[in-house]
């Protein structure tokens, strides 16, 4: 290996490490104003031999964001700013007391969990695929070498056929992780065996589901494993170009990428004849222009040929007639990520994570309304309760769980009956959802499942390509059927016609954005149908989101006539004197919730 | 290849008919000449018959697809025996009267032994050369010139791009990110540099989110839509939105200074609810921030910061 830039740091030996994330969530809060800030005193203070910050890739936990961890002690601290740090810097390195203030607090309780290993949140997880995230800087190869990078690719390319690597991915159980989990071992022997000039593979990091995240999170904490994946199945099809698809709303993860493949190409990795085997193999990024339809593989092809990404009939497969009529094997960013620890660590022991039909761990993004927003990795088979419960910690505000919304907007809702159901393909399936790209929406009371229902036919309907009559016309229809519901205009058989355009849409429709469109509709009924009747009967939004079917109330007992609302009102239609209990002019409000908002004494009830 | 086509008949009248251009009309005509019996040449200009109607989805006015017209009149006319295709040819010289009309037809090379070919298209799958615009029926850029500035840019927006085999989406996005949107002139102008049909610039300039092709604001305001940010009450951010800044989602203020967009989302889920300025990213937005946060975009532009701006100080 080409000794060019590896820097002195990845060898020398440092008192403490301060590790502040800088996924885009704690990016936003600021992480790089503290990290210079940090830098900055701890050269004041004359530690810059002892200590060192490293900039890692996003640890998971976003909601406590900016995060930092403090090795060795392996000490968790969170929610940062500019102003904790010449505190932390004179207390935790110079005195060698941690600082408890800006420790994790869990939410029920008022105790703090200063190490990183004993909080809830991480301490149920099993890495595998973000077995680096928080550890390296991702913008450095030297460090993922340090971890083992590579290694699977060395392993590969000076030990193993083509074959050989393909029965091992076979073995392992692996299957793609963008959603509808064929089997990848399957896949590549496909394209392998295929006939053509010249295979190319592909990298599907156009993630569209609104709600999922790991991808972004994958490659923007560890770059390199992706590229190892993707250059270890090169070698297992006998591909010779690759290409990565990522959307263009994933600024920083993009800029990551380009850093790690100049890195690879500079260090052998990626390019001609890559650590002198002869086989060749070389990338590139392609930039989505933002449509949802181009996680389909045959749209996300015509987009890479430079069309309009409508999808087209299958057979023939991409695996046999795919980006320019060559074979072509898509894997979603996860399902390559995974490849590398495979290979190094053996099918069997792959195999021993997870489910009968579905292996390893899964990177889920538990989000909406629970406690501990972010990333999580789990093996498969883990129960719902485990995720949103023990990881996740629970509803915020003592409020109550109603449902966990699952593979975006083709997935479905669960409800609190089925929380103790092992996740894996085949069982998410059963009770009408999907696993989708891993997406979990948590959702309580508060949430109204028509409008969810609603709110995921609106996303398709736009995002529709319009190619199938069935998809464009039908979610239309649905839609405003739904709409009219959420209005307030609801008939009862309108619950029996949405059925009907459910079975054609999903029946009469080429790919599968319009095959699972209904999806949402159907779960939602299937789970939640006293919703529906709710608001087509009694035209009542139980959740009191509905805005046609609620009126906002101030409730006098607990108002304190604080007229922070009456301020806050865009419509200035909350009256009352001061340090009395307001009114809301119910004809004229508009509805927008503001004063709910900003109430601080719960005394604005929706009804 | 020149082909003189000349009929004797006893009466001075001939009994074939040559129709010129084999669009739907042509080929109408064709059909009911060569069913009257009259021996037709049909004589096209491009390599195959159909013309506009093959390009359209739809007709007009009963919104009909326009292949199922069409496509059975093809299958016809190529099969008549009284009707003769001569595709690929000019009408080169007209010589005699009416009724009697010696044409000479001036034939281009198709490299092709037509009387062995099948049709089967083995060649046109695997020629390296792709995007050759047959049906570029008008000049993309006619009489639109762009002056020096713009077509420098364009310029060096095309080169960095040579290299790739489909660089459209690239530039446009490229071109997008210069003006805020894609001005019509230099889309016309893109798609004459690459050799594609304007309507398929068009195409991709209309499907994809990340386009405008109505001049943008100064700072644009994306409110994620993403269901974490659903849930979050996303959607009453972009309604009071709406009302603070007084447009609708997609809509530019008249001061040119903000843009309001949905954007799927962002990501940033963790976060939600979730907007964005520009390049800068504000998590857990309430309606109650909206006003601070907006305040920092009037007047002048600010420099662009090396990091977002926080969510907690808005």
């Amino acid at each position: 290996m080409a000794e060019t830039t590896a820097s002195s740091d990845a060898s020398k030996t440092y008192r403490a490490e301060l590790l502040i994330c800088a996924g885009t969530g704690c990016v936003s809060n600021r992480s790089f104003k503290i990290r210079d800030a940090l830098e900055a005193e701890i050269r004041q203070r004359g530690l810059d031999d002892e200590v060192r910050v490293v900039t890692t890739g996003c640890q998971g936990f976003c909601a406590q964001g900016p995060i930092m961890i403090f090795q060795p002690d392996g000490i968790f601290y969170q929610m940062l700013t500019e102003e904790d740090v010449p505190l932390l810097v004179e207390e935790h390195l110079i005195k060698g007391r941690p600082v408890e203030k800006l420790m994790y607090v869990p939410p029920e309780g008022d105790e703090v969990v200063p190490k990183l290993s004993d909080i809830d949140f991480f301490r149920k997880q099993r890495l595998v695929v973000l077995r680096n995230r928080g550890l390296i800087d991702p913008e450095k190869i030297d460090e993922y070498i340090a971890r083992d990078g590579y290694r699977a690719l060395a392993k590969v390319l000076t030990g193993m056929t083509s074959e050989e690597v393909i029965e091992v991915v076979k073995a392992s159980g692996l299957r793609g992780r963008g959603g509808a989990g064929f089997p990848t071992g399957i896949k590549w022997g496909l394209t392998r065996q295929a006939e053509g000039n010249g295979k190319c593979i592909i990298c599907n990091a156009d993630e569209g589901d609104p709600g999922a995240f790991m991808d972004r999170s994958i490659i923007e904490s560890d770059p390199h494993a992706v590229l190892e994946g993707m250059a270890i199945g090169a070698y297992a099809i006998g591909a010779k170009n690759g290409y990565v698809y990522i959307r263009e709303e994933y600024p920083l993860a993009m800029q990551r990428l380009h850093i790690a493949i100049d890195q690879a190409r500079e260090y052998g990795l990626l390019g001609e004849d890559i650590l002198g085997s002869g086989f060749s193999f070389d990338l590139a990024v392609h930039r989505g222009a933002g449509a949802f339809v181009c996680g389909e593989e045959t749209s996300l092809i015509a987009s890479l040929e430079g069309r309009t990404p409508e999808p087209r009939i299958r057979p023939p497969f991409p695996a046999q007639s795919g980006l320019w009529g060559q074979p072509t094997n898509i894997n979603n960013v996860e399902t390559w990520a995974n490849v590398p620890v495979i290979i190094s660590r053996g099918a069997e022991w792959y195999a021993s994570l997870g489910t009968d039909t579905s292996k390893g761990t899964k990177v889920f993004s538990v989000v909406g309304k629970v406690n501990n927003t972010g990333l999580v990795e789990v093996p498969m088979g883990i129960t719902m309760r485990e995720i949103v419960f023990d990881i996740g910690g629970g509803i915020p505000d003592g409020k109550q769980f109603k449902a966990v919304q699952t593979g975006g907007p083709s997935g479905g809702c669960i409800p609190e009956s089925l929380l103790d159901l092992p996740i894996d393909y085949e069982r998410l399936m059963e009770v009408g959802s999907i696993m989708g790209s891993g997406g979990l929406i948590v959702m309580d009371e508060d949430t109204c499942m028509v409008d969810i229902a609603r709110y995921f036919l609106d996303f398709l309907r736009s995002e529709s390509c319009g190619k199938c009559t069935t998809c464009r016309e039908g979610i239309a229809a649905m839609h405003d059927i739904l709409a009219d519901i959420c209005a307030g205009q609801g008939e009862p058989e309108h619950i029996d016609l949405l059925g009907e355009l459910a079975e054609a849409v999903s029946d009469a429709s080429l790919c599968a954005l319009g095959g699972t469109a209904p999806n949402p509709v159907l779960s939602t009924l299937r789970h939640f149908r006293d919703e529906y009747e709710a608001h087509i009967r009694d035209k009542k939004c139980p959740a009191g989101v509905c805005r046609a079917l609620i009126t906002y109330r101030i409730d006098p007992d607990k108002c304190k006539g604080c007229l922070l609302c009456t301020k806050a009102c865009p419509e200035q239609i909350i009256r009352g004197e001061a340090k009395k209990p307001q009114t809301i002019d119910t004809e004229a409000c508009i509805k927008c919730g503001v004063c709910r908002e900003s109430c601080k004494f719960d005394a604005v009830l929706v009804e | 290849m020149i082909e003189q086509i000349t009929t004797e008949s006893t009466n001075g009248k001939i009994g074939a008919v040559m129709v010129l251009g084999a669009g739907v009309a042509g080929i109408q005509a064709s059909l009911d000449l060569a069913e009257m019996g009259f021996k037709v040449y049909l004589v096209e200009d491009q390599p195959s018959i159909g013309g506009a109607m093959a390009q359209l989805d739809k007709t007009f006015p009963t919104n009909d697809c326009a292949m199922c017209l069409l496509s059975p009149k093809l299958v016809d006319t190529a099969r008549h025996h009284n009707i003769e295709i001569i595709t690929n040819a000019q009408l080169h010289k007209v010589d005699g009267q009416a009724g009697n009309f010696s044409v000479t037809v001036k034939k281009r090379p198709r490299f092709i032994d037509e009387d062995k070919c099948t049709g089967c298209g083995t060649c046109t799958t695997n020629c390296p050369v792709r995007n050759i615009a047959h049906f570029e029926e008008v000049d993309e850029i006619g009489q639109v010139q762009l002056d020096e500035e713009d077509s420098q840019t364009l310029q060096e927006i095309l080169t960095r791009h040579e290299a790739e085999r489909a660089a459209v989406i690239s530039v446009l996005q490229d071109v997008n990110a210069h003006y805020r949107y894609l001005p019509e002139d230099v889309l016309r102008h893109v798609a004459h540099a690459l050799k594609l049909p304007l309507s398929q610039v068009y195409g991709i300039a209309t499907f994809y989110n990340s386009f405008s092709l109505v001049p943008r604001g100064r700072y644009v305001v994306r409110v994620c839509m993403g269901t974490a940010c659903h849930v979050k009450g996303g959607h009453r951010i972009l309604q009071a939105l709406e009302r603070t800044l007084a447009i609708p989602a997609g809509g530019t203020t008249e001061d040119k200074n903000f843009s309001l967009e949905e954007v799927r989302c962002l990501g940033c889920c963790g976060l939600a609810p979730v907007i964005t300025i520009n390049e800068d990213l504000y998590g857990s937005v309430t309606q109650a921030k909206l006003p601070k946060i907006l305040d920092r975009y009037q007047g002048e532009p600010v420099a662009a910061e090396t990091t977002t701006a926080g969510a907690d100080d808005g």
